[in-house]
């Protein structure tokens, strides 16, 4: 019984740590342990415009977004396993050749992310804390039980966005019109909720609540909010997802017609109709992108009310360019260069597409951004605007030039990690402190553009140089 | 066409190609043969750009491949070890866009002409990550001679094809020799070699140890299997008996 649970865990451990070497991957924990660490150090200093109770409110949301990031990952992510490690490789998939149920199988697989991603990521987060309340009186997070209940609230917010995503996901296999449904209706709920907002609305995450005032109720709620989607997904669990279109007119020729002698055009119309048929489809782009602005764009304007300080528009811009910055990994993740070399093309030609249908995509979050500014304050439309592009342009240059072509492979490694992290954290610190004296330091960002395009070619010759490693 | 001097590549533990010297002239179907993990591949990733050198000099089509490999690639055409065209792009789709990324201009027709050769039928509008193997490999069949070019370089091109489909692609690259083109074919197989070369080289351990016509007297005594038994099984210093013996294996099974 508990073999299927070590095997999965032993796969999960090979995979990442045979992509980036056991050092690089071992490594990503110590480093959000160290990152964890020093942020805390210098909580003191916040402590005059936040309260432990809005850090702990950032922090279970943090996680509730990872829980629904690596379930979305697991169960929508699967073609590129596939991609990389051959057919039916992995054992969650490959319940049709063991003599074991695909529920049993599944059940394992959530089981398996969770204590995974528990070690990975929760423990160190809140073992960084705990070294950091030795060195620096850290007020009500100090204390060791605090400690002990933040790691169990953490781990609750972490399984109940999986057990969310685990559930849209199954609702998406058997309907992807029910699914779009209920993400309308979810999202017309959020705008109002965020319309009309009191903080009480957010506080009453139960992991969150139970962790401001331990109670059995929460606790109770918390079980329910797991167990509940987890265990209907598995009831009406289904492996195949409603695409099962074995036959395609040709749309490429279509989309390259359209595209006319647009350098990029037979890249574009590829990319495009990767998204498009690929597993999940367009709703990939509603689950991992449209979904978590909208809880993004929720969380500011409740945080806005209560620090007015903070320029809603313009953090939403900020996060926008970040989120954006995704994309590219998307849109990578269907290829392996190897399936070009062979061809007329440098890795920096294949970059180059990507990048262009990268711009492409980034129309969504502009249009977005363009009719939220309209709507809530024109004065801001010129500065966000210039914060989100500048920021989303320097993001991705900071990836390709240190992921190339693999970043959602490369980023696992330790030590490019660390240096992402680097390069971009003091600049999204300096810019949501300059956000509180006005929209309009954002134009400083401006200085990004000369910024991103000497790393682009930078990036480019490096990866032209670096002989394909081939995943 | 193809000229190597001293050419090799060294991994940190292995020396995939050791020191090739090779001359391939115009209007030759060359056949590299050797056993798996002898260094076709390596040679072939090298010679089309793929991956450099450590060292040697290499010449294609007259150009330095160092120097140009993009303008290599565009001039000649290659079917890679692997068959992993773009997964969510048909069949058809995926012959439309190697043809839009080397700049064809009437393609339509070129690349019917392929499907019909290879007998595609509905498969024309399948997902590539559908295709079989079998159905993958002619794909990328096509996509290396879409373009008519007067050099083509495959890797083991016929592993995956039936009985049917590697009669057809023989004729096929016969009948393109004999129009004028070169090719460069690598394969563990010996029996293609026999049927289709007219010149080989047999590359075992990264080091070429043989290169010849198959007009040559010194194989027409001889039959080619042996001949190359004999060469990697005196590297390999197997003893005479169990050569001879294994080669009974060999015969009894064919
Ligand atoms: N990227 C690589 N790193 C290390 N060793 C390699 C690499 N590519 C090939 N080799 C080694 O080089 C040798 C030749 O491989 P290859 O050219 O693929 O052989 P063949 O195509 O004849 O089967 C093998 O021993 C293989 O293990
Ligand atoms: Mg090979």
């Amino acid at each position: 019984m508990f073999d299927i649970f070590k095997s999965m865990i032993k796969e999960e451990w090979r995979m990442h740590s045979s992509l980036f070497g056991h050092s690089g991957f071992a490594l990503f924990p110590v480093f959000i342990f160290l990152f964890t660490f020093f942020v805390s150090l210098v909580l003191p200093v916040f402590r005059e415009i936040v309260t432990d109770a809005q850090i702990a409110l950032g922090m279970h949301y943090i996680f509730l977004l990872v829980g629904g990031m690596v379930g979305a990952f697991g169960l929508l992510g699967r073609e590129f396993m596939n991609r990389r490690f051959g057919q039916a490789s992995l054992i969650a998939y490959s319940s049709r050749v063991l003599p074991v149920s695909e529920r049993f199988i599944f059940a394992n697989f959530l089981g398996k992310d969770v204590v995974y991603y528990f070690i990975l990521y929760i423990l160190p987060f809140v073992a960084g804390f705990a070294l950091a309340a030795k060195f620096v009186p850290a007020g009500n997070f100090g204390a060791s039980a605090t400690l002990l209940t933040l790691l169990l609230t953490l781990s609750i917010s972490f399984m109940i966005g999986i057990s969310a995503i685990f559930f849209l996901s199954t609702v998406y296999a058997h309907s992807g019109k029910i699914l779009l449904l209920c993400l309308l209706a979810a999202s017309l709920l959020l705008l109002h909720i965020s319309g009309n907002f009191n903080q009480g609305t957010l506080y009453s995450l139960p992991s969150l609540s139970f962790f401001l005032v331990p109670s059995e109720n929460q606790l109770l709620l918390s079980g329910v909010l797991i167990l509940v989607p987890s265990a209907l997904s598995l009831i009406f669990l289904k492996i195949d997802f409603p695409q099962a279109q074995k036959s395609f007119s040709n749309s490429f020729s279509k989309l390259c017609r359209y595209l006319g002698s647009y350098r990029y055009a037979a890249f574009v119309a590829k990319d495009s109709l990767d998204l498009k048929r690929s597993e999940g489809g367009l709703g990939k782009l509603i689950f991992s992108f449209v979904l978590p602005l909208l809880l993004v764009w929720t969380l500011l304007s409740a945080l806005g009310k209560v620090i007015p300080a903070l320029s809603t528009l313009t953090l939403f811009a900020l996060v926008l360019g970040v989120l954006s910055s995704s994309m590219y990994n998307w849109l990578t993740e269907y290829d392996i260069f190897s399936s070009y070399a062979f061809l007329p093309l440098k890795a920096s030609d294949m970059i180059k597409s990507k990048l262009n249908s990268y711009l492409i995509l980034n129309l969504v979050p502009l249009v977005i951004l363009t009719l939220l500014a309209l709507k809530k304050d024109p004065m801001f439309l010129i500065p966000s605007l210039t914060l989100f592009l500048t920021i989303s342009l320097y993001m991705v240059s900071v990836l390709v030039y240190l992921t190339g072509l693999s970043p959602s492979i490369n980023l696992y490694n330790g030590k490019i990690f660390a240096l992402y992290m680097l390069s971009v954290m003091p600049l999204l610190m300096l810019n949501i402190i300059l956000s509180m004296f006005g929209p309009y330091y954002a134009l400083m960002d401006l200085l990004l553009i000369p910024v991103a395009l000497y790393i682009l070619g930078k990036g480019f010759r490096k990866w032209d140089r670096n002989e394909c490693r081939c995943f | 066409m193809i000229e190597v001097k001293g050419l090799s590549k060294f991994y940190r533990q292995t020396k995939a190609v050791d020191g090739v010297d090779l001359s391939i002239r115009k209007g030759e179907l060359f056949g590299l043969l050797g056993p798996n993990g002898s260094g076709k591949t390596t040679m072939i990733k090298m010679l089309t750009g793929q991956i450099k050198p450590t060292s040697g000099t290499l010449k294609v089509h007259g150009i330095n491949v160092l120097e140009d490999p993009l303008r290599v690639r565009e001039l000649i055409g290659v079917i890679p070890e692997q068959e992993t065209p773009p997964s969510f792009l048909t069949a058809e789709e995926y012959l439309y866009f190697v043809a839009k990324v080397r700049k064809m201009e009437h393609y339509e027709e070129a690349c019917e002409k392929w499907f019909e050769f290879f007998d595609f039928g509905d498969q024309k509008t399948s997902l590539c990550k559908d295709l079989s193997r079998g159905t993958r490999q002619k794909l990328m069949f096509a996509q290396a001679f879409l373009h008519e070019p007067e050099l083509a370089i495959i890797d083991e091109p016929l592993i995956n094809l039936d009985p049917v489909m590697q009669r057809k692609v023989k004729d096929f690259l016969r009948g393109y020799v004999k129009n004028g083109g070169t090719v460069f074919i690598s394969t563990h197989i010996l029996e293609i070699a026999k049927e289709i070369c007219t010149s080989i080289g047999i590359i075992y351990r990264g080091k070429l140890v043989y290169t010849g016509r198959l007009d040559d007297p010194e194989l027409q005594d001889k039959n080619l299997e042996e001949f190359f038994l004999e060469l990697v099984g005196k590297r390999k210093g197997i003893s005479k008996d169990i050569l001879e013996e294994s080669q009974k294996g060999i015969s009894a099974l064919a």
